[in-house]
């Protein structure tokens, strides 16, 4: 009998025991699959639908469209003169918006890091062009250009910049500058908000141990802020170099990508091509080449990061 | 069991009108909030003309209008009647989308009382009427006759030669530009002008398909262009400029001349003195003649729409006599009839100046190729790249001319093999 019980116990314990450890790992994925799905259907679908469109000749308007014509888009796009235009001013455009929103935002950040009276109203002033619509922007700095409008090229005619109070967006030497100075204002809060949270992370200790120990400002600065902020660095610089680049609305709200296509760059181009040529072939095309390079750029990025922090 | 029957009819009664009624989709992308009332006005009347008729008005900012309108047809979205500017007709057109008003137009009591051009722009690019013009932007010089008398010009231009002599006395005086030249969005027609007053014709393509674009003589027009930026006769910012800087350069006196249809007319005669500018024919070429383009937007309807003679009542409604004189102010047209000129509104020397080109034998107006499929991307895109570039003097007038023409001939070509 006893022996009966004992043998007769061990099967089912087993199975039951077996049961619940395989529900309890797949536990997570069951809890995250709401997210993925929705993810893969709104990211996914739409990538991989317009990746088909790259090898097909889909224009808009015309039923008899949609044919396989293999890379002759991608054979265009190398090619094109007016992409490689383009390409250049994404990088002039990128780099450039890039480096003083980052400065300034790194700047206004230490301002903020420290305290004064009214600290939390100007913070929350500081932080609303971020709130601003692209679109709102765009339309106020196309406006303060125009010197029928505004007073500021007759400011920059007064301080020696220009030599004519002139709309910059008229000069295809100049035009660039006015979508980045208006990306500029609208992208330093981006970095002004993200550096002082990390800013805040940082110890006091440390500083104070420092203080101590003789360490001047700058001292401070390069040893232990910088090395602190290194990574968060790193992260809001590669975010922020992907959406600088395909930020298409300030450019096509403000200039259009012109004059003479001196302010196109990729993705007004990509944009242009899809709604205005209605060629949704060649634009998914240009679209993939952009997809890659940027790809490139991020998987460098990481790679970066984390040899750097191996070195660490 | 007579409470039941009783019910059972009085139910079909009120069901009978409700089964009748006809709703319509209205679709404007030319649109302002001023010209959505107007139109609304002509509408309510139309469905108190018609009971049992609902009209739903659908109103594209014109911005992005043409990006909006081509996404909701290829969703199958398509509305029964659309205003239809003349470089999308043939876009529509060619691909099946809009029905042939022929039928309607041949017993419509309307359609004698239309000026000659209406029906000629109705049918223009693919001899049949799939749209019915409202109006007509035709294009005419505006001068400044204070600048004028300032710098020593005595009579408005008559000749290219005229213009140029004209610009470049009023270019003499401290901050004034001759001409205000439209460079930047919309600028295409200016070129178009000018290349066939120095060419001689008001066709932009030979029976091969060739574009004129390509020809020495239209390279002198393109060229006549660029020595007048190049030269300093406009102003240097005109490079980027569109309809409301053009305008707001003419009438602040920063240039004396420019080239415009009537809407522009609403803006400048708000501020300025009607004695001190005056409308008059565009100048004319060696031949003598001039070639002023001509635009216009109209009503089509949609071929897959469900109420078709519905449709078109609402088509003649908006057509209608005083229906057209109201809109075509509102909207700064000349109006598609005959007897315009004795409506005290048109009748002024501004737009005797119009009248006077329509009816030259000299003027041959220019229709701008809108019946191929690859027009609206070269207007709205590609001429106003390399034409800046033109001006600039990174591209030669020449290249200019030839890259039009080869892209041009290259898409008259592909329609005429589809003829």
């Amino acid at each position: 009998m006893t022996t009966a019980t004992d043998l007769g116990a061990h099967p089912a314990n087993r199975q039951g025991v077996t049961s619940r450890r395989f529900l309890s790992r797949l536990e997570p994925y069951f809890y995250a699959s709401p997210a993925i799905v929705l993810l893969v259907t709104v990211m996914m679908v739409p990538l991989v639908v317009g990746l088909t469109y790259t090898v097909r000749d889909i224009r808009i308007l015309n039923p008899f469209s949609g044919g396989y014509v293999g890379f002759a888009h991608f054979e265009a796009v190398w090619h094109d003169q007016n992409f490689h235009n383009a390409l250049f001013n994404t990088f002039w455009w990128t780099v450039t918006s890039l480096f003083f929103q980052f400065f300034l935002g790194l700047t206004l950040a230490l301002l903020l890091n420290r305290t004064f009276p009214g600290r939390r109203i100007i913070q929350s002033l500081v932080f609303l062009p971020w709130a601003v619509p692209a679109f709102l922007s765009g339309l106020n700095w196309a406006w303060m250009f125009n010197p029928v409008i505004s007073p500021l090229p007759h400011w920059l005619f007064a301080l020696g910049i220009l030599s004519e109070p002139t709309n910059i967006l008229s000069d295809p030497d100049l035009a660039m500058w006015g979508p980045i100075v208006a990306n500029i204002w609208f992208g330093i809060p981006f970095f002004a908000i993200t550096l002082l949270a990390a800013l805040q992370s940082i110890p006091g200790e440390i500083y104070e141990a420092a203080s101590i120990d003789g360490a001047s400002r700058r001292q401070q600065f390069v040893s232990i802020t910088l090395p602190f902020l290194a990574p968060t660095i790193a992260i809001t610089l590669m975010l922020r170099t992907i959406w600088i680049a395909n930020f298409a609305d300030l450019i096509i709200v403000m200039t259009n990508g012109g004059p003479a296509d001196s302010t196109q760059i990729v993705s007004s181009y990509i944009f242009t091509q899809a709604f205005r040529r209605l060629d949704f072939g060649y634009a998914s095309a240009i679209a993939a080449v952009l997809l890659v390079l940027l790809l490139a750029y991020a998987v460098s990025i990481i790679f970066i990061r984390r040899s750097l922090l191996r070195e660490t | 069991m007579k409470k039941l029957l009783a019910t059972s009819l009085v139910a079909t009664a009120i069901a009978g009108p409700a089964v009748a009624e006809t709703n319509l989709q209205l679709v404007e992308v030319i649109t302002s909030p001023e010209r959505t009332k107007v139109l609304q006005g002509i509408v309510s009347e139309f469905e108190a003309e018609n009971p049992g008729t609902k009209v739903e008005i659908i109103s594209l900012p014109w911005g992005q209008a043409f990006e909006k309108f081509a996404t909701m047809v290829s969703a199958g979205q398509t509305p029964d009647v659309v205003e239809m500017p003349d470089t999308w007709a043939a876009l529509y057109a060619n691909n099946g989308a809009l029905e042939s008003l022929e039928p309607y137009l041949t017993s419509w009591d309307g359609t004698d009382k239309l000026n000659a051009r209406t029906i000629e722009m109705a049918r223009s690019g693919t001899g049949t009427a799939y749209m019915l013009p409202y109006g007509f932007y035709l294009r005419a010089m505006f001068y400044n006759k204070k600048l004028f008398k300032e710098a020593g010009v005595e009579k408005p231009p008559v000749t290219l030669d005229d213009f140029r002599e004209a610009a470049e006395k009023v270019s003499a005086l401290p901050g004034k530009y001759g001409f205000c030249l439209r460079g930047g969005s919309g600028g295409l027609n200016g070129w178009a002008v000018f290349g066939a007053t120095t060419a001689g014709t008001d066709q932009f393509f030979d029976e091969e398909g060739n574009s004129i674009m390509s020809t020495e003589a239209w390279i002198k027009g393109a060229q006549f262009m660029v020595d007048l930026y190049q030269d300093g006769l406009a102003p240097k910012d005109s490079l980027n400029w569109g309809f409301n800087e053009i305008v707001a350069g003419f009438y602040s006196g920063t240039c004396a001349m420019l080239d415009q249809d009537p809407d522009a007319l609403i803006g400048i005669a708000q501020r300025m003195d009607p004695n001190d500018f005056g409308v008059t024919t565009m100048p004319k070429g060696p031949n003598g003649k001039a070639y002023p383009t001509i635009g216009y937007a109209g009503w089509s309807m949609f071929s897959d729409s469900e109420h078709k003679d519905a449709s078109w009542k609402l088509i003649a409604k908006l057509q209608s006599r005083d229906a057209n004189l109201e809109w075509s102010k509102r909207v700064g047209t000349l109006p598609i009839y005959k007897d315009a000129e004795s409506d005290p509104h048109y009748n002024t020397p501004q737009f005797a100046g119009w009248f006077e080109e329509l009816s030259d034998p000299d003027v041959h107006p220019l229709t701008m190729p809108t019946h191929l499929e690859e027009f609206a991307f070269f207007k709205d895109s590609m001429s106003i790249r390399t034409s800046q570039e033109a001006l600039l003097g990174r591209k030669s007038a020449e290249e200019l001319g030839k890259e039009w023409g080869d892209y041009l001939s290259a898409a008259q070509k592909k329609w005429l093999a589809k003829q």
